[in-house]
């Protein structure tokens, strides 16, 4: 794919994240939290932003949101892990682990 | 003869919750801990929600069964929802435990299994935890917080999803644990 094309579609991911996050935000706030890995103080820049902030905020080169599983939970969720003999037993596990990683938001 | 001095607003809020809570599955124990709301209120608003009237009979909660294996995970895993967000949102208790308990409900969902731990016995887990009944111990393989009786020694623990027992699933964890307790005193004695 050409850079042009990847640029762009960097643009059209931070777009459609922000939106996405300020949806999740004023539909539920706490559960957003949650669903977001952020702190509160976050949400409400996020909810802050107007349409004009979040059109200019996309236009970057970089990505504005990360890959938050770490290597533990990454590993369950591909299921590469020997013990993952079972699908289900092992998307449980990495959800558990996910669900503990709050240190980042509080 | 009580005075009513509560404001409507805030009935309505315990109604709601009510409601939320009863549609979950709570039984009136569950209700009656979480709401301010009188009993005869809390059968009326169940038969009004069910469609029947609630079942009776005590609940006989022990600490055990949050150690079995498949329930282990279950619990711990709506633990550590309702501990993310009693750390990031600031809110009632009961909220947070209804959210909380949501998102466990969807987490199960997609995971396509059977919720496993039921309303009370999340709210169970909550108040063993809170008194130190039960608490989380990181697991020393995936470093994972799962449900464990208290002074569980950290360095040693394994959760039971990094190493199932034999019969997983059939509560072996649990006959295991007690069979390694058991070993454990004797080897002391």
């Amino acid at each position: 794919m050409k850079l042009e094309q990847l640029l762009a579609e960097v643009q059209e991911a931070n777009l459609s994240n922000l939106l996405l996050a300020q949806s999740l935000i004023r539909a539920d706030r706490e559960q957003a939290l949650y669903r977001l890995g952020i702190s509160e103080e976050t949400a409400n820049l996020l909810t802050s932003m107007t349409p004009t902030q979040v059109v200019r905020a996309a236009r970057t080169n970089t990505l504005l949101f990360q890959f938050r599983p770490d290597e533990a939970v990454f590993t369950l969720l591909t299921g590469s892990r020997q013990e993952a003999s079972n699908d289900t037993v092992s998307r449980m596990h990495a959800a558990i682990l996910q669900a503990g990683r709050h240190q980042e938001a509080a | 003869m009580k005075t009513r001095t509560k404001s409507l607003v805030q009935e309505a809020h315990q109604v709601e919750r009510a409601v939320q809570l009863i549609k979950m599955g709570a039984r009136i124990q569950l209700l009656s801990s979480t709401t301010q709301l009188p009993y005869e209120r809390l059968v009326r608003i169940y038969k009004e929600v069910m469609g029947k009237s609630p079942s009776k009979g005590q609940l006989p909660f022990s600490t055990d069964w949050f150690l079995s294996w498949q329930e282990n995970a279950h619990s711990s895993l709506f633990l550590n929802v309702h501990e993310y967000l009693n750390k990031t949102a600031a809110m009632e208790e009961v909220d947070t435990f209804i959210k909380a308990y949501r998102l466990y409900l969807e987490h199960v969902q997609l995971l396509e299994v059977d919720p496993v731990l039921s309303v009370t016995r999340a709210w169970r887990l909550v108040q063993f935890v809170d008194n130190g009944m039960l608490t989380m111990t990181a697991c020393s393989d995936c470093g994972g917080h799962f449900v464990t009786y208290p002074h569980e020694i950290a360095k040693h623990y394994v959760c039971g999803l990094c190493n199932p027992p034999a019969r997983a699933g059939h509560g072996g964890g649990n006959a295991l644990r007690r069979e390694k307790k058991a070993l454990a005193v004797a080897a002391m004695a």
